[in-house]
């Protein structure tokens, strides 16, 4: 058995789910050394592999950055769902795995026999996970949805972007991650559960849930009677980028006489307009102009490492390339090579977290119906025939 | 089910400001026992100034301060819930020994402070396993427990920026921008609570506790996988896109019926498409050559938003949204605080807690990201005062006697007041 010293090492998971957030949760759990198997389309599988951006030259199934990071450490098995001996092979998985996980339109899986209801019949330690954009329940269960869909609706998006701007959606698929992270631990949850009540059960995960929780102040500050908007930023350029100085919250006394004397001012220091984090707060556009004028002159990194040793909260906006290069993630070992079969190698980000030193699995994502044969022939004992049937319609 | 999901879990919490309360919030939804450690000199941030100077920021309700201002932060009510809080200087030997005894008698110590703050009072991960091999230690930090900048200090809008996020957030080619949600806090919240119970698993199983050691700004950078495997296997490094998206066309907010209301819409296929140009009765555009695949509505992307938004703007919302849902398109209100607390969707399926709180009145409470079959949320417990539970924790838990919990005032180690010097 494979990886059987993990935290999830006994644990089997069944991959339904497509796009972002339900195969990053099952990812998670891969990472922690469950065996995951991913069950796909045949000839097309999950769309998140017609999804960009693609790596190298190459086009086609096997060459979407979105899909290899999204499954990592998985095998892939093609079923057709329209087949009624293939749904049943499906329902043969569904009866010995301990996780599955989906993403079908609430109902969908009923009509194939797959509810929670029906597996949970014979398989009582079940845990059921469905993720949509609105939940199992409630006036707009059937609704549609996507990453802005769940920020606007959520109650995220309002307040982000610029006051004379419309509403901006936080970058990437923000809003289907994290409905990927609670799908992740609400099953963690649901199988301590079971560890220690005995009894499986059926999770659902609501996008919108998850972004009206995401949402830390808007509802809560409209209730004590302040109505939050869309702000200015409190970004500066840099010689080569953007940092936020960070001199108001959470500094301490002492700091800003220091600051002054960095950035060459030090007549400053009794300026009425900069003497307390409120009053700094209150100039914040002044404050911005005075240290803006210096940040102008000098690299980013180099501001957020010289303000961070006074002991301010400073940040400096990083891109990827940054990323890659920065010495903190280097020196915890944070990005990680992984297997590409056209480009040797690809850097993926690493554990979300770490317990211990216990391992973080980071395999390459399985090409389609590449674990056929192991897991629908080893385990399900389909002969050599029933395989090249199925195989064969990956070809057509 | 008479058990609550996380039954008999006692989890020594010392997380302030956003990420950790957040998480142990979810955990006392959960039914997990979280007791609170704070120390009337040190309050969690989240409670604000004893005395809010003028011009504070912090939000009271209707800006009233009220008698005891570090009860009635919008922070603390709203992500505090759940929670008994106790007070104890863990700067005294006396407290340090009063911690460590918590300690023997809980599951889980959760902390989010600077890097080495907990080993630097004595109270890092060994200290404490000497103490109780079996407790599960979590460390949320900034940056993570080691590395050269473990000790640097963070908000959730700077790690925004440190950890990518902000540099893929803006209007399209426009400066990076962040979001006004700390958007990093509530993420790492959730995940915290995934690892814990992935770290009291392998306690199950090895019988022995172990250190979580969580790093926001690594959990973040999880958000931008597909763009640094993009820069990897190409060498293109993400910018600002907007509200676009790189394989659906059109998506975006448009301008709606009253002041600074919006709807978001994305259209994913080309049923969708026909969907939306029939929902907005303008069937012509599905035979214009400007707009007849993906491509060339990613090409004309702003003349389509011009007439999406001609259509919009003479109409509510929230009904283009359900009519636009009627004809199979995603389309979502942008809603506001007053509007999501109101919102009969999220009414139907019981996600808001009215709550109580006896120094702040009745308001709604956001609940859980999940919703469990057989193990339901507790309701909401209102956030405790400070200090409220010294008592019920020291004599209940600890055995002190009240003579010994009042030296403890007197000497200044416990109480339900902050230290007005600050």
């Amino acid at each position: 058995m494979e990886s059987s010293d993990g935290i999830l090492g006994d644990i089997s998971v069944l991959d339904l789910s497509q796009g972002v957030a339900g195969p990053f949760c099952a990812k998670l759990l891969a990472g922690l050394g469950a065996e995951v198997i991913k069950i796909e389309q045949p000839g097309t599988g999950d769309p998140s592999r017609q999804a960009g951006p693609f790596m190298g030259s190459r086009r086609g199934l096997e060459s979407s950055a979105l899909f290899a990071y999204l499954n990592t450490s998985k095998k892939s098995v093609t079923l057709d769902l329209d087949i009624p001996s293939q749904v049943q092979a499906l329902k043969k998985l569904a009866h010995d795995c301990d996780i599955l996980v989906e993403s079908f339109s609430p109902g969908h899986l009923e009509s194939l026999e797959l509810s929670y209801d029906v597996l949970s019949g014979t398989n009582p330690g079940l845990i059921y996970v469905s993720l949509t954009p609105f939940g199992q329940s409630g006036p707009y269960r059937d609704y549609k949805g996507s990453d802005i869909v769940a920020q606007a609706i959520g109650a995220l998006m309002y307040t982000i972007g610029l006051p004379d701007r419309e509403p901006l959606k936080v970058g990437g698929e923000a809003a289907l991650y994290t409905t990927g992270v609670s799908a992740f631990s609400a099953t963690m949850l649901a199988l301590y559960v079971r560890d220690a009540q005995g009894f499986g059960q059926h999770v659902d995960i609501s996008a919108m849930d998850v972004m009206t929780v995401a949402q830390i102040h808007s509802s809560i500050h409209y209730q004590f009677g302040r109505n939050p908007l869309r702000r200015e930023t409190n970004l500066v350029q840099a010689k080569d980028g953007w940092v936020s100085p960070g001199l108001d919250t959470g500094v301490q006394e002492g700091t800003w006489p220091k600051v002054c004397q960095l950035i060459g001012l030090p007549g400053l220091v009794d300026d009425p307009r900069f003497t307390t984090p409120e009053s700094r707060r209150a100039n914040a556009q002044d404050l911005l102009g005075v240290v803006g004028e210096w940040a102008a002159t000098k690299p980013k990194e180099e501001i957020y490492h010289t303000l961070q040793a006074l002991r301010t909260i400073t940040g400096y906006v990083a891109t990827v390339e940054d990323l890659l290069a920065s010495q903190q993630f280097a020196d915890r070992g944070f990005f990680r090579p992984v297997e590409d079969p056209v480009l040797g190698e690809v850097v993926h980000p690493g554990p979300p977290f770490r317990i211990d030193d216990d391992p973080w699995r980071l395999s390459r994502a399985p090409q389609l119906g590449e674990h056929n044969e192991e897991v629908l022939g080893g385990h399900l004992g389909y002969s050599q025939e029933a395989l090249a049937q199925i195989n064969g319609q990956e070809d057509a | 089910m008479s058990e609550t999901a996380l039954d008999g879990l006692r989890i020594l919490d010392l997380t302030q400001v956003a990420a950790g309360p957040y998480s142990t919030m979810l955990l006392g939804f959960m039914g997990a026992e979280v007791i609170k450690v704070e120390s009337c000199s040190r309050m969690d941030i989240n409670r604000g100034r004893a005395r809010p100077a003028p011009g504070d920021t912090r939000v009271y309700p209707d800006g009233d301060p009220g008698e005891r201002p570090w009860n009635r932060t919008a922070h603390h009510v709203h992500r505090n819930i759940n929670k008994l809080a106790v007070t104890l200087d863990l700067g005294t030997p006396r407290g340090k020994e009063l911690f460590f005894k918590l300690v023997r008698v809980c599951d889980v110590v959760i902390e989010n402070y600077r890097g080495s703050v907990m080993d630097r009072l004595g109270l890092g991960y060994e200290a404490l396993s000497r103490a109780n091999p079996q407790i599960v230690y979590v460390k949320i930090s900034s940056q993570g427990a080691t590395g050269p900048e473990k000790d640097y200090g963070s908000l959730g809008s700077t790690l925004e920026q440190t950890a990518g996020l902000a540099s893929i957030t803006g209007y399209e080619g426009g400066p990076p921008l962040m979001t006004n949600e700390t958007y990093p806090d509530p993420v790492v919240g959730f995940l915290a609570f995934g690892a814990l119970m992935a770290a009291l698993r392998r306690r199950r199983r090895k019988g022995r506790g172990c250190l979580v050691d969580l790093s926001q700004r690594e959990a973040t950078t999880l958000l931008l996988g597909e763009a640094i495997l993009d820069y990897s296997a190409n060498g293109r490094v993400a910018g600002t896109n907007g509200n676009r998206h790189r394989d659906m066309a059109p998506q975006g907010v448009y301008p709606c019926l009253g002041d600074d209301m919006w709807v978001a819409v994305s259209v994913s296929s080309e049923d969708e498409w026909h969907g939306l140009c029939r929902a907005i009765n303008q069937t012509e555009l599905e035979l214009d050559p400007r707009f007849r695949d993906v491509g060339t509505r990613r090409g004309n992307h702003d003349a389509l938003d011009d007439i999406i938004s001609a259509w919009t703007r003479e109409r509510d919302h929230y009904q283009i949204m359900h009519l636009l849902q009627a004809h199979g398109v995603p389309a979502g209100a942008v809603l506001k605080g007053s509007e999501t607390i109101a919102d009969p969707h999220l009414e139907a399926r019981g996600f808001w807690d009215v709550v109580d709180h006896p120094e702040v009145g009745s308001y709604k409470q956001t609940t859980t990201p999940w919703i469990l079959s057989k193990s339901p949320r507790l309701p909401a417990v209102p956030a405790p005062g400070l200090g409220e539970h010294n008592f019920q924790v020291l004599n209940g838990l600890l055995g002190l006697s009240a003579g010994e919990i009042e030296d403890l005032v007197e000497s200044g180690i416990t109480g339900d007041t902050p230290k007005m010097d600050e």
